[in-house]
């Protein structure tokens, strides 16, 4: 229960963090992180998967409410929350057990390559799907990238210090 | 039957994920066509309100760059302001000109710059104030300093990068003001400890004066432009001295949240200042 509070909690000030600073942030002109991603990211992957899908569309739809691109978050993010346990599976190494003890995807529970890891496939899912539906084509593809790849980058970093500065408090926690 | 039942339990969560990818695809569609803003219109009543106070609050992280946009526009509108130029007769012109048009022109006499206070007292006996720009950028000892509201005061001491400024809050601090609308001249002075109080000098015992007149500069003193304010009458009181008026001002200046100072330069003081030189020789 205290868990799903803390979810919550974390949840909306990810969000409103998102809609009303990071999307204001526009680092060389064009590179916005993706915090609220974090929220998805730190979510048991034990719920069931329907309302995992319902979470990542649902926060999705918030952050493009705010952007004026509807459809391109709640796509991306829904399909990056249906890949997710995939990878998680994948980066424990095929081992079902894992899945039997406590399995939380943060830092403490997990070494550093395993959240590193974790954090760059999936936001490299969600940038590269976000960013191709919203420019909608393939001319000046070079331009796309870099902006794909700046904000693989600039998420990831962000992402990671957050999840280090809070990482001694979660341990206590759990 | 049960085999069905069974079957959309197992794929429960891939129609889930169907459903919601194929409203993504078909919301993004919609945000794509030029025709139907139903949509968004309705997303945008909700996010609206919120995204305005958002916008208010990254507005105010942008306030400092902004202000000084602003003080500048300040400046280019106040260079402008009548009280700057003196009107002569253009003798270089008169002969071409017709007889009747007006042969006059505009010489500017003042000029302004600005400043921001970096430091400053105003609950001590002797206050003063340093500003942030000094002899490297034009500023020079007697040029006025005037605060947002109005008069603040003299720029006494001059470094490279900083300058050091009299204000009215001083006991040597005089400054030649006209009283509206009596239009009696006299000369503001300090005394005392309160940041918000002056004293209006030598003004006759027979003028007219209400609380609430206004105190100009009277630009006698060539370091105020003539017009600015100085504050406004207070408290009138019939003096020990019979002939003149004591006279309490309520600054208009407010010292103790001054931060952005404009600096005026007499561009003919030296002109000035040697003319009364002379008369003080004979």
């Amino acid at each position: 229960m205290n868990n799903v509070i803390a979810n919550i909690l974390r949840f909306l000030i990810l969000l409103i963090v998102q809609v009303t600073i990071c999307q204001h942030i526009c680092l060389f002109g064009y590179l916005t992180p993706a915090l609220f991603l974090l929220a998805l990211f730190l979510l048991p992957l034990e719920l069931p998967l329907s309302l995992q899908y319902l979470i990542g569309f649902a926060s999705g739809f918030v952050v493009d409410a705010f952007a004026h691109t509807l459809g391109v978050s709640s796509f991306a993010c829904t399909l990056m929350m249906f890949l997710r346990p995939y990878i998680a599976h994948w980066l424990n190494g095929n081992n079902n057990n894992a899945f039997e003890n406590i399995d939380r995807p943060v830092p403490g529970v997990k070494d550093f390559r395993w959240v590193f890891l974790y954090t760059l496939i999936l936001t490299s899912i969600y940038e590269i799907t976000a960013v191709m539906l919203e420019t909608m084509t393939f001319k000046n593809f070079g331009h796309t990238l870099l902006v794909i790849l700046g904000n693989i980058v600039f998420t990831v970093f962000v992402i990671l210090c957050i999840e280090y500065i809070f990482h001694s408090h979660t341990k206590n926690e759990a | 039957m049960n085999n069905l039942i069974e079957f959309f339990k197992r794929a429960f969560h891939i129609i889930v994920l169907a459903v919601l990818l194929i409203l993504s695809v078909v919301m993004l569609g919609k945000s794509l066509s030029f025709n139907d803003y139903r949509l968004s219109r309705a997303v945008q009543s909700i996010v609206g309100p919120i995204q305005k106070s958002g916008a208010e609050m990254i507005h105010r992280f942008r306030l400092g760059p902004e202000n000084e946009a602003l003080v500048q526009q300040n400046i280019e509108l106040l260079r402008e302001h009548e009280n700057m130029f003196i009107e002569k007769t253009d003798t270089t012109l008169t002969e071409m000109s017709k007889p009747d048009s007006i042969n006059t022109k505009r010489v500017r006499l003042y000029d302004y710059t600005y400043a921001h206070v970096i430091f400053k007292t105003t609950d001590r006996a002797f206050n003063y104030m340093i500003v942030d720009k000094g002899a490297n950028d034009g500023i020079a000892r007697d040029m006025a300093v005037l605060s947002p509201n109005g008069v603040a005061g003299v720029v006494t001491d001059v470094s490279t990068n900083f300058a050091t400024v009299r204000p009215i809050l001083h006991p040597e601090s005089r400054i030649s003001a006209v009283v509206t609308p009596a239009n009696q001249n006299g000369t503001v002075i300090w005394e005392g400890s309160d940041p918000r109080v002056a004293y209006l000098e030598a003004i006759p015992q027979h003028s007219i004066i209400n609380i609430g007149d206004s105190v100009f500069t009277n630009g006698f003193s060539n370091i105020f432009p003539k017009g600015l304010l100085i504050g406004t009458v207070k408290e009138v009181q019939v003096g020990n001295n019979a002939s003149f008026l004591t006279i309490k001002i309520k600054l208009a200046t407010q010292y103790t949240d001054l931060y952005t100072v404009y600096l005026v330069e007499n561009l003919f003081k030296h002109e000035i200042d040697s003319l009364k030189a002379n008369f003080k020789d004979e």
